[in-house]
Parts: structure tokens; C-alpha cells; sequence
């Protein structure tokens, strides 16, 4: 069999293979029709706007394609925020594929066109942030795909799709899966008890998710699955009681730890809780007196919005050096709350709460347990007695204002609300 | 004593997500909180930091819990 024809065998089986899988949505895509669907597009909007995550991707690629810049809108965004940032006032960029239909023969020639926008073309993502005020950062191709390994060894992978399409996170998965002609099973919206079932029917290789989202899967299972060759996880604390479970559900994969940001990225892997600094980045890491990990700015993405102390960005993340090269998680710097991986401003909470009649005072904090690492409290000091019950059904209804996470889901009333020597409440 | 206290807990978290409140007769043993009762986890977390308030336990301390039974087991219970 001459070469040319194996590659031609080749080409056959990419056109052919499952590009998208969701099952809920009743979608199952292949990389020929992906590119039909691509090729269909007549316009696409300055800000991405998608409830299917499907339908956000082509979309994305069609902006790549072209060279437009564009932004994805963040599905976890109160309307608020939205405003606060200007979202909204869309417009379209037209897009004639006529001349392109050629070039996009094959998925493979799809892959290379969108690795050929290497700067060219700019993506805004929207991130919670240290602040808790949601900030945007551009992209590149080469700054979103740094950290994608592309080659023939991993043209075989089956990608589970665990994260909020719209986040870094998310993004990351899609192309270290798109650029290999991986196929993406989307089980971000699927009920848990249907997780692992989804996972063995697709053949799934490969997952990437938060210590939350795994948490609320594989606990209820016994089944081990040997075809699950790769485990990543990140956003949060090192669970090792999390970490021996997966390893019994998944005994064949290969669990590792990120340590990513919106701002930067997917930066250092570990296979437990202690992560290594690669020698590329050498010079562009650094360890703070107060033991804070600060990331030199040419490893960040391009913002108006990231705050840099000289050259240096402050990540809030307070580390362990262990020893020239290796660093383990102590805690967060901020005040911010971590809920299953999302960052909540008691702030912002603060501010919600006390706009209710009765509300003398309030104090949010986060209260640790092991689902979610935090949940939001509120300690509220009320005007009098017989206002209690109204409150506490205003706080219930906040989630009209505040994402769901934010909202407080244990309220206490006290007298008065602790504040610490320098006049601070206290948060912990 | 042990299940009307839980049974109060999880109604508290049922009612304020604007669900119908279960009775005892409702809640079995192999009840799965995710499966049959609908927590997400949120209301997983709520439960747990609500239990670990009223009995002093954190139930999740060594390994996950998803049904009644087994909840009533960490709490020394198991009826």
C-alpha cells in the first residue's frame, strides 16, 4: 500500500470522525460536518453569545478563520456585570466562505489555518478575577494554545468536556482536543448519575475538570473504568482523599494537578501537591518575601485590567518553596471566597445584602467543607426582630441579582459583627 | 431523633429552593441525595456544614456519602 493512499485512508477516517457529542442537546457532529456547518456561516457577532457550546465553537473558528476579534460573552455573568462592561452593543462581521471551500477540505486543513492566526487574530475572555470584579483579558492563538500538545500520539484521544464552555478552562480543553481531531464529548450539563455511563459509551480517554465537578461523580460508583488513560484537574486545594478515589474509578489514568488563570493560563502540572517550575519559564516565576507567587508579564495575556507591580503580576496565591524549582499550595491571599472552583467578593455580597430594609449590618465569609471547598455565609446584625423572617426570604431571592454561588446559603443574626485590631471584619 | 433532625435539614434546604418539603414516609434509606432528593452540590455543602452545626460530625470527613442510610451511619445511627 503506497503512503499516499495510507494518508488518503487517513483523511478519510479524521473526515469521518466525531468532532461533538452532546448527548442532551441530541448533538453529534463530525469533522465533515463541522466544517459544513462552518462554511454555512454567513455572519458572526463581535460578542459570542451562545447557551450551546457547540454552536459557540463554530462560531469562535469562523472569527479564527477570518481574523476577526471577537469576545465570548461569560455564561456565569449577571446582567449587571454585563452592563458594567459594556456587553451588548453587538455588531456583526460578515464572512464569505465561497473562496474558502477549497481550502477547507479536510479537518486537517482547518487545523492549520487556525494555527496559521497565531497573532492575528484576538479572543476576550472574561475572568471573576483576584478582585471579584470580572476583567478582560485578550488572547492570541498562541497564547491559548501554549500549553496544547499536538502530534500523532494523541490523535487517538476521546475528550470528556467538563468545564463552562465560555471559561479559559474550557477553551484550553477545545483546542488541545480540536487540534489533534479529537473527539469532544460535552458532559458539562450532564446529570451526575449519567457521567460515568456517558463516559464509557463514547470510549472517553481523556477528562479535564474541577475537584467539584469529579466530586459529584465519582463517589457514587463502584464501577472502575480502564479506558480513562488521563485525569487533570485544577482550580482548587489538593483533595487527596478525591485523589485515591479517582485513581480506583480510573485505575489506568494518569492524574495530574494544573495550577492555570485566566490571565496566564495553564502554567505548571504536578502529579501530586507539589508543582514544578519548568525550566522554559525560568526567570518569569517568582516567589514573593510573603511567599505570594508572582508570574512575569510575558507569560500573561494582554489587559488593561491586570494590575502589575513593575513587571510582575500578583497572582494572590501564597506558596511554599520547597526547593529552587518546586512549590506546594499554602493559601489565598485575598479575601475571596473559593466555591467549587468559583471566586465570589464578599463585597459584592455585602453590598447586595445590605440594600435590604432591616439590614443594620452584615459580615460574609466562606465556611470550609469538603463538596465544594467554601460556601458563602452571612452573619447580619437587623434593625429588629420581626424583620428577620423578611430578610432571610430576600437573601433566598438573591439569586435574581447574584450568580448562584454567591448567594449566602447560611444566614445568621447576631448583636454585632466582629471586626478585627485594625478596624476589618474578620473574614475567617 | 436522629432522621426528624435530618429530615428538618434537608426540608430547610428543599424550601428555600422552592421545592415541596418530603415527609418521612417520602425519605428511605437508600434515598440518594443526588439521584432521588435533586442536591446539587451547593445544596450538598449547604447539608453538610447544617449537619456538622447540629451533630458536631462532618460527614464527608472520611470518603463521600449519598444516601440516607449512609449519612445516618456517620452519624452513628444507623437505623
Amino acid at each position: 500500500m503506497s503512503i499516499l493512499y495510507l494518508r488518503f485512508l487517513k483523511g478519510l477516517v479524521r473526515m469521518n470522525k466525531f468532532f461533538w457529542l452532546d448527548k442532551q442537546r441530541g448533538i453529534a457532529k463530525t469533522y465533515t460536518d463541522l466544517i459544513s456547518d462552518l462554511i454555512s456561516i454567513k455572519t458572526v457577532p463581535h460578542f459570542l453569545n451562545h447557551d450551546n457550546p457547540y454552536e459557540l465553537y463554530v462560531s469562535l473558528l469562523a472569527s479564527v478563520v477570518f481574523s476577526r476579534n471577537v469576545d465570548i460573552v461569560d455564561t456565569d455573568l449577571s446582567r449587571t456585570e454585563k452592563e458594567n462592561l459594556g456587553i451588548g452593543k453587538n455588531h456583526d462581521y460578515e464572512m464569505d466562505f465561497s473562496e474558502l471551500v477549497e481550502a477547507l477540505d479536510s479537518p486537517k486543513k482547518l487545523v492549520n489555518l487556525v494555527l496559521s492566526a497565531a497573532n492575528s487574530w484576538r479572543l476576550g475572555i472574561y475572568t471573576s478575577g483576584t478582585t471579584g470584579r470580572p476583567k478582560r483579558i485578550e488572547h492570541t492563538m498562541e497564547s491559548l494554545t501554549r500549553a496544547c500538545k499536538i502530534g500523532d500520539k494523541y490523535s487517538d484521544n476521546v475528550w470528556a468536556f467538563a468545564y463552562n464552555s465560555t471559561h479559559f478552562a474550557g477553551l484550553q480543553v477545545f483546542f488541545q482536543a480540536f487540534l489533534n481531531l479529537n473527539t469532544i464529548v460535552y458532559i458539562f450539563e450532564t446529570t451526575p448519575s449519567r457521567i460515568l455511563p456517558t463516559i464509557e459509551e463514547s470510549s472517553v480517554t481523556h477528562i479535564s475538570a474541577t475537584p467539584t465537578f469529579y466530586r459529584s461523580f465519582v463517589f457514587t460508583s463502584e464501577k472502575a473504568n480502564e479506558r480513562v488513560l488521563g485525569v487533570t484537574m485544577g482550580g482548587e486545594k489538593f483533595d487527596t482523599s478525591l485523589v485515591e478515589r479517582i485513581s480506583s474509578i480510573f485505575p489506568n489514568a494518569r492524574i495530574r494537578n494544573i495550577y492555570a488563570s485566566s490571565e496566564a493560563g495553564s502554567l505548571f502540572a504536578s502529579t501530586g501537591d507539589v508543582f514544578t517550575i519548568p525550566t522554559r519559564f525560568s526567570g518569569k516565576v517568582l516567589i514573593g518575601d510573603d511567599g505570594e507567587l508572582l508570574i512575569h508579564k510575558s507569560l500573561l495575556g494582554i489587559s488593561d485590567d491586570i494590575i502589575l507591580e513593575g513587571e510582575w503580576y500578583h497572582t494572590g496565591d501564597v506558596v511554599e518553596r520547597l526547593d529552587e524549582n518546586t512549590f506546594r499550595f499554602i493559601s489565598r491571599k485575598t479575601e475571596m471566597i473559593n466555591v467549587g472552583g468559583y471566586k465570589v467578593n464578599p463585597h459584592e455580597v455585602e453590598k447586595a445584602i445590605r440594600a435590604i430594609e432591616g439590614v443594620l449590618d452584615v459580615r460574609v465569609f466562606g465556611r470550609s467543607n469538603r463538596v465544594t471547598g467554601n460556601i458563602v455565609v452571612a452573619e447580619i446584625v437587623a434593625k429588629n426582630t420581626e424583620v428577620k423572617p423578611y430578610i432571610e426570604n430576600e437573601i433566598s431571592q438573591l439569586n435574581k441579582h447574584l450568580r448562584s454561588w454567591k448567594v449566602p446559603r447560611i444566614v445568621n443574626f447576631v448583636d454585632s459583627i466582629e471586626q478585627t485590631r485594625t478596624g476589618k471584619k474578620v473574614r475567617k | 431523633m436522629v432522621f426528624e433532625k435530618l429530615l428538618r435539614i434537608i426540608n430547610s434546604i428543599m424550601k428555600k429552593k422552592g421545592e415541596q418539603e418530603l415527609s418521612a414516609h417520602y425519605l428511605t434509606e437508600n434515598s440518594s441525595l443526588r439521584n432521588d432528593i435533586g442536591f446539587d452540590s451547593l445544596d450538598l455543602a449547604e447539608l453538610t456544614v447544617r449537619i456538622e452545626d447540629e451533630f458536631g460530625i462532618d460527614i464527608f470527613e472520611h470518603g463521600n456519602v449519598d444516601t440516607i442510610s449512609e449519612i445516618l451511619k456517620r452519624l452513628g445511627e444507623n437505623e
